[in-house]
């Protein structure tokens, strides 16, 4: 007979027990394992178990020069993988000192913007089909094909991009990307409204989101979250606001926030800083100054000896690139600050006395990547 | 520049942080140049009583980490602000290769799993942790991957810096 035993035989009784979800399931966005502590049909505990996707970015770091790094972190956060590889960049720009052209700052802002416009709409999306509506997630693959589109026209690669180069970015834009945009933009404008009919009003999608899963802000604080689930709860921190960087001082927009806390204000968050993103576009297309992409850089960067943090706002919160270096070409180390980490690990906080199928619906609000937890 | 908000941020913190660790060295950093504001150095302990300040002042934990110097490691902390006026203070912590430094996360609960990462990856044990196993790596897994005398590093063996 088999004798299999899941559970320690200490806290085992009539009606707490364990449940897996995961690591193959529908609703976690890649390769992700939640052990849940039920009572019936109440969350007790859970304990995310993450590593299935650990590939080591931080150890390759170490075994190759700054160039030959430049692919690895698009591959950690594939969705928002032109910020990560804009943000890396940007890191060892400021180790260096290396000056970038003005118009390459404003490419690199509208094709982070485009980025996180097509990431927030998997986000919101998925969301969305974690609580059993598939038809808003076809509709947002459906946008964001455009994006991909656009961006594998001037990066070559429809994902992971390694388009930033240290000194600007590999090559301009040319007229038909910036045609493509305005395009876009035009028609994403005009798409919001049927978004709004179609989620927004829907009865079953608001009583499964609103009050569920409220991250106090004395939560988010001790646990470190970042990004839209931070401003859902009523924090006004963006790192394009409060920390500016590239050319994001000279656009005018606002930060979305919602006092709430709770999944429908992380969703809300998320669809407003879509129509922000527009914006920055439409602004950075108005105004962008001519000139060369890429400054002149040595071929290989020999950065001096020191240490570099530098953070950036990815789709899903604040990412920080701590560099050392001892004044070779292969860095010393590199370590890369995952939102997603500490975000996930805010759930732990929120989940218990929420039922079982509130922790599908916490789990896609706070829209976490599995890679870039693993790394 | 720095913003008036920041200056004065900055002598609280200092007056607050020398009060809290007298044996540390407090000192203005270069934000252009590191990114930080203020750094902290210390020699193996303290972090306990730099969260606290930190905490009063409503900063948040933004990542720890290790650094791996081959005679000593190196702990650093990393805080910053929610607010307008952005500050960052970075705490390097140097401590022994076989050292057990205190555990932050009975003040920043976030840093169990920050703590967490850090003795997989380098097997620092902190003490009064409440849960310190593996993260990432194989639960069973008899390595410590980012310590420089594992794989491939340019301490173990010799790395063509133009063709590897």
């Amino acid at each position: 007979m088999l004798n299999i035993k899941t559970i320690d035989d200490a806290t085992v009784n009539q009606r707490v027990y364990q449940l897996n979800l995961g690591p193959q399931h529908p609703s976690t966005h890649g390769v992700m394992h939640l052990l849940v502590t039920l009572d019936g049909e109440v969350v007790i505990k859970i304990e995310p178990i993450i590593g299935y996707s650990h590939r080591g970015h931080e150890k390759m770091a170490e075994n190759r020069i700054y160039e030959q790094f430049l692919p690895n972190p698009a591959r950690m956060d594939y969705l928002s993988g032109m910020i990560f590889n804009h943000g890396y960049c940007m890191a060892v720009e400021k180790l260096c000192g290396i000056e970038v052209p003005r118009r390459a700052e404003y490419i690199r802002v509208i094709t982070s913007e485009l980025n996180r416009i097509a990431s927030h709409f998997i986000g919101a999306m998925d969301y969305a089909m974690g609580l059993g509506a598939i038809t808003p997630f076809l509709w947002g693959w459906d946008d964001r094909e455009q994006i991909l589109d656009l961006l594998e026209g001037i990066a070559g690669s429809r994902l992971t991009y390694s388009y930033g180069r240290f000194g600007g970015v590999r090559n301009d834009i040319d007229q038909a990307f910036y045609n493509g945009t305005r395009r876009f933009i035009d028609r994403l404008r005009g798409r919001f409204w049927d978004y709004e009919n179609l989620i927004n009003q829907n009865i079953i999608f608001i009583k499964r989101s609103k009050g569920v899963g409220v991250i106090s802000k004395e939560d988010a604080l001790t646990y470190g979250v970042t990004g839209p689930s931070l401003r859902g709860s009523g924090v006004k921190y963006d790192v394009r606001k409060n920390e500016p960087y590239s050319a994001y001082p000279e656009f005018n927009f606002e930060i979305p926030t919602r006092e709430a806390g709770d999944c429908l204000a992380r969703y809300q968050v998320r669809m407003a800083e879509i129509e922000q993103s527009l914006n920055i576009i439409e602004q950075a297309l108005d105004h962008l100054p001519p000139g060369p992409v890429r400054s002149k850089v040595p071929r290989f960067v020999t950065p001096p000896e020191g240490e570099c943090y530098l953070t950036f706002e990815s789709a899903r919160g604040a990412v920080g690139f701590y560099i050392v270096s001892d004044g070779s070409r292969i860095p010393y180390r590199i370590k890369v600050r995952a939102p997603s980490f500490s975000n996930l690990f805010a759930m732990t906080k929120i989940c218990p006395g929420h039922f079982l199928a509130d922790v599908i619906a916490i789990f896609g609000s706070i829209d976490v990547t599995v890679p870039e937890i693993d790394r | 520049m720095p913003t008036a908000g920041q200056k004065k941020l900055l002598e609280e913190l200092k007056n607050s942080l020398t009060q809290a660790v007298p044996e540390g060295q407090v000192e203005d950093s270069d934000y252009t140049r590191t990114g930080c504001h203020l750094e902290v150095r210390l020699d193996q302990g303290g972090m306990r009583r730099v969260a606290k300040v930190m905490l009063d002042k409503r900063f948040y934990l933004e990542t720890i980490t290790a650094v791996d110097f081959i005679d000593h490691f190196e702990l650093v902390y990393l805080y910053s602000t929610y607010y307008q006026d952005v500050f960052r203070v970075i705490t390097r912590i140097r401590i022994a290769k076989d050292a057990t430094p205190f555990s932050v996360s009975a003040i920043y609960p976030g840093a169990i799993w920050l703590e967490r990462e850090v003795y997989d990856f380098f097997g620092i044990r902190f003490q009064e942790h409440p849960d310190l196993k593996r993260i990432i790596n194989p639960d069973d897994a008899d390595y410590f991957p980012l310590l420089k005398n594992f794989g491939k590093t340019k301490f173990t063996e010799e790395i063509d810096d133009i063709l590897c």
